[in-house]
């Protein structure tokens, strides 16, 4: 009976997660394209030769990765660094706590045109900061080799706060008695976060390192909007780029090919960092 | 109640389900017209369709749906549409180089039926180009746009007509300082980029695609010898590194200011630069893209046309809202209001507008050596594998002869995955 | 300490600058955000609101849209989540621990890259410029994080109180909905209140699957606008439309704010 409530809701996961694999990877090995009137033609392997050859896929494949990794570990820094502070007690908390969530609650369309702004030349506060300053115009958006950064800005100040709601949540089941005993045996305050909170806190950190890498892995309306995957593609991610070869090129053939491969990477650099991150074992709670 | 009573409230009522149906049918009758549109069209078009609208009231009534300001964004709302099926468009206005991609999709009505070849002779050359994909018509122009060279005629006796030319000329004014750059263009790894390059590999007697065959010529050796040229600019100094970085607006800034001798740009250029805050006001003509002797030079074929979306249920009505869009008359406004480059052969010496324009007879020139990017569904790709070689030859990540042989092999990986190779 | 005041202002700032910077813009004539410094009382101005009211389509008609998408989105993601996370957090403990890695990986997995098999799947059913339709992939793309959160509550509800209901005659809809989902209230209140946010907010699928102006919800409106001007400048309408944007999912956020965290943080807990 049991089963028979959870079998539908499971399915349904395995239908809507698994089907679209199975079918990217049936189309993957077809040519589907408006030369084929959108209907797919097995073409062997063309479309994965493509993908070992295609400079932009690999282009992309470094900038997504570099996104995410920039981006994450900012994130968890400041997440780490503003979940100390919250949780602390003081006059006012639970306030700050919930201006803190706004941004991550607005739509990520809204707040990635809301940056755009931010970093319009010439008349974005940024660069009349500079200009106030005496600085150069920053042109962040229009330059191919710095376009990125605003993107991982405008990332982490998204998603900076669902981290800190993680990370506190594993600082509130830490005991407040392991500090003291950690202070009675002459341990130093700055001490015992390397020794009680960062080792307690492994697991939330790792588990929002996880699912943010995922997650950032697939990033799309942010860039989509912010910067259209321009300069020169300087900020393409993967997903924009299959987006664009379903909804530019039609070419739904290659656009699944690119999201599989997108997909294998992701799970290579997980399962890596899982392992890596599993041998170095320098986290471990103190006694 | 009388005989007379009940036959005039008879008749009353008749009469009033009689009106009622002629209005009802009347209202029937309005054929709704939509017709996606950029946004600066939107606004060049509104006056004409207030007219369209008055001239046809109780039949069509048109409406232009404001689309994105960016070329590609606007395809892609369209292509969304399309996707889902049953768009809320009857017609499109179309950039050249997409057409062929809509018209295999199947997404776009043959024009056939309605315009003839009379029509088609009445426009100038280039204007003919890139309206048409595997013989049947899909596009009417509204706007023609070729790419032109800038030059400084207080600089130079003549422009250059071949690429050597452009580099002396350049290094003599260089050298006596009357121009800090010779030659400034389109060099960021972006649309501009192939446009500049289809110019430079013609005039070097090249072919991007051939359209015999289908088949790309990226290593072809007059394909090498113009990468090499636009590379050669760079490093001899005649464009600036920053090239690399321009798209059209940089460079008409860089133009506009009087530090470069020679440019190369869109028609829209030449009114910006006789502008007050111009330095180079009255000092400007405009010819075509040098080539080497005994090659035509060519010019790349920009334009936007109306197209008809298959499923149109106004077929007949859009098309002459299309007709109306298109005719002299709106060119003529069009042209004399906001400086848009006109279709037809006509318009081209009219002293009207050639006192407005001293040189849109030199435009209907480029026109007649006009180019079309290569008209493949798959142009999109194929664009992109370019610049980003011609982009790694410009920035000198790579040398000329394995990019292009890189991008000759990309172009052919793409035409074969998407099951155009045969 | 002064020390700790200093970092919570500058917390505050970092979050809430460039929300107030919106702000700022949206009351702002266009010449007040290009030219140099105005006269105070010349930059103000609602004329981006008004614009905004006045488009076609009305601005609030996409805050319908959002709202339509999402509360049904809720509403069927909760009835189907419901039983099967009772289902799920009955199963034996080896199918349980094996659902729960699935569930976890399918939660994890960008599902950005499910849209071009939603695409098809749209056009083959007639689903595209649906409201009601675009829920469903929203229902099926948030029933992960659903199932994780309310089999976690299940779980922790003592096993001795179904027994007893069981005694007494309760058949196992009767105990569902007497007592065992009036007890996970809390959890099924944060559930819902995230799904909603994340319909409220999802971009890719509903730019694919709605090309309608009149059916867009907020996040691809937001977007459409921000395309179709000629003015190299709107950003006075567009922070407008943020702000107008914004406003409910701060109602949302300020009173929901309980339940949002211990939903989040409880996903973090216990998944």
């Amino acid at each position: 009976m049991n089963v028979l409530l959870a079998l539908p809701a499971l399915l349904l996961i395995a239908l809507v997660f698994g089907w679209p694999m199975a079918r990217y990877t049936w189309l993957s090995f077809h040519a589907d394209s408006v030369l084929t009137g959108l209907v797919p033609i097995p073409n062997g392997g063309a479309n994965w030769v493509r993908l070992l050859s295609d400079a932009r896929f690999w282009q992309d494949s470094l900038q997504t990765a570099r996104f995410a990794v920039m981006s994450v570990s900012l994130e968890l820094l400041l997440a780490l660094a503003i979940a100390l502070l919250l949780d602390q007690r003081w006059r006012g908390r639970g306030a700050v706590r919930a201006l803190t969530l706004l941004p991550w609650a607005l739509p990520t369309t809204m707040m990635a045109l809301g940056w755009r702004w931010i970093f319009n030349t010439p008349y974005g506060p940024l660069e009349q900061l500079a200009a106030a300053l005496g600085l150069p115009s920053l042109n962040l958006l229009a330059d191919p080799n710095f376009a990125w950064m605003a993107t991982v800005a405008a990332d982490v100040w998204k998603t900076t706060p669902f981290i800190t709601l993680i990370l506190l949540a594993g600082l509130q089941t830490i005991p407040a008695d392991l500090y003291e005993a950690f202070r009675l045996e002459g341990g130093k305050p700055w001490q015992s976060l390397r020794s009680i909170t960062l080792p307690l806190l492994t697991p939330y950190i790792l588990l929002s390192l996880l699912f943010r890498l995922a997650q950032a892995f697939g990033v799309f309306d942010l860039i989509q909007i912010l910067t259209g995957g321009g300069p020169a593609s300087s900020t393409e991610s993967l997903a924009l780029y299959a987006y664009l070869n379903a909804m530019r090129f039609l070419d739904f053939g290659y656009s699944a090919t690119v999201m599989l491969g997108g997909f294998l990477m992701l799970t290579v650099i997980i399962v890596l960092a899982a392992i890596a991150l599993r041998s170095i074992g320098v986290l471990r709670p103190v006694k | 109640m009388t005989i007379g009573r009940r036959l005039l409230i008879m008749v009353l009522t008749v009469l009033m389900v009689l009106g009622f149906g002629v209005g009802w049918s009347r209202g029937q009758a309005v054929e709704d017209v939509r017709i996606l549109m950029p946004a600066p069209f939107v606004d060049a078009t509104a006056s004409l369709v207030e007219r369209f609208n008055v001239d046809h009231q109780d039949r069509i009534h048109l409406s232009i749906t404001r689309g994105p300001l960016e070329t590609e964004s606007i395809s892609d709302l369209a292509i969304s549409s399309l996707l889902l099926g049953d768009p809320p468009f009857d017609s499109l206005l179309m950039d050249v180089t997409w057409l062929p991609k809509y018209a295999e999709a199947g997404w776009l009505e043959p024009l056939d039926r309605w315009f003839d070849s009379g029509d088609e002779d009445a426009l100038i050359k280039g204007a003919r180009l890139g309206n048409s994909y595997k013989d049947h018509l899909y596009r009417w122009p509204l706007v023609a746009d070729v790419g032109m060279l800038y030059w400084r005629t207080d600089l130079m006796e003549e422009p250059p007509t071949t690429p050597d030319q452009l580099i002396e000329i350049s290094e003599r004014l260089q050298a006596d300082g009357s121009a800090k750059y010779g030659f400034v263009w389109q060099g960021r790894q972006y649309e501009g980029l192939s446009c500049d390059f289809l110019e430079i590999i013609s005039g070097y007697g090249g072919h991007w695609l051939n359209s015999v065959t289908g088949q790309p010529e990226l290593d072809s050796a007059a394909a090498n010898q113009a990468a090499q040229w636009m590379e050669s600019l760079l490093a001899k100094g005649i464009s600036p590194r920053a090239v690399t970085n321009f798209a059209e607006s940089e460079t008409l800034q860089a133009f506009k200011s009087g530090d470069a001798a020679l440019m190369r740009n869109w028609p829209y250029a030449f009114a910006e630069l006789q502008k007050d805050d111009s330095s180079v006001r009255g000092k400007v003509g405009i010819t075509t893209m040098v080539a080497e002797p005994g090659q035509q030079p060519r010019a790349t074929l920009g334009s936007w046309g109306l197209s008809l979306l298959k499923g149109s249920p106004h077929q007949d009505a859009t098309v002459e809202a299309i007709r109306f869009l298109t005719s002299e008359s709106a060119q003529r406004e069009r042209f004399m209001e906001r400086g848009y480059t006109p279709t037809q052969q006509s318009l081209f010496t009219d002293p009207a507008l050639t006192t407005r324009s001293p040189v849109l007879p030199d435009i209907g020139k480029a026109l007649d050596v006009a180019i079309e990017r290569p008209p493949t569904p798959l142009y999109a790709q194929l664009s992109d594998v370019l610049q980003r070689r011609l982009s790694a030859v410009l920035t000198g990540e790579q040398p000329v002869q394995p990019a292009m042989d890189e991008a000759q092999a990309s172009s052919e990986v793409i035409l074969k995955s998407a099951g155009g190779s045969g | 300490m002064k020390q700790r005041q200093l970092w919570i202002v500058l917390l505050l700032a970092w979050s809430l600058a460039p929300m107030v910077w919106q702000l700022i813009s949206s009351f702002s004539t266009n010449d007040a955000l290009i030219a140099t410094p105005m006269a105070f009382q010349e930059r103000w101005t609602l004329q981006n609101y008004r614009e905004l009211w006045q488009s076609n389509p009305p601005f609030w008609l996409y805050l319908i849209n959002s709202s339509i998408v999402a509360s049904v989105s809720t509403l069927l993601t909760l009835l189907l989540a419901l039983p099967g996370a009772y289902g799920i957090a009955r199963l034996p403990k080896l199918w349980r621990q094996n659902s729960r890695l699935f569930i976890t990986a399918a939660a994890l997995f960008p599902y950005v890259l499910l849209f071009l098999a939603l695409l098809e799947l749209a056009r083959t059913f007639q689903l595209g410029n649906n409201l009601i339709a675009l829920a469903l992939p929203y229902s099926a793309l948030s029933m992960p994080l659903a199932l994780l959160l309310l089999s976690a509550a299940f779980e922790g509800l003592p096993q001795d109180l179904e027994d007893a209901a069981c005694l007494e005659g309760m058949g196992l809809l009767q105990r569902l909905r007497w007592i065992l989902i009036p007890l996970i209230s809390p959890a099924t209140a944060s559930t819902g209140i995230l799904v909603f946010l994340f319909a409220w907010n999802e971009y890719p699928v509903a730019l694919t699957w709605i090309s309608d102006a009149k059916m867009l919800t907020l996040p691809v409106a937001m977007a459409r606008i921000a395309g179709t001007s000629v003015y190299s400048i709107p950003y006075g309408a567009y922070a407008a439309a943020t702000v107008l944007g914004s406003i409910p999912l701060l109602v949302l956020v300020l009173i929901f704010q309980r339940q949002i965290v211990s939903g989040l943080t409880n996903g973090a807990v216990k998944g």
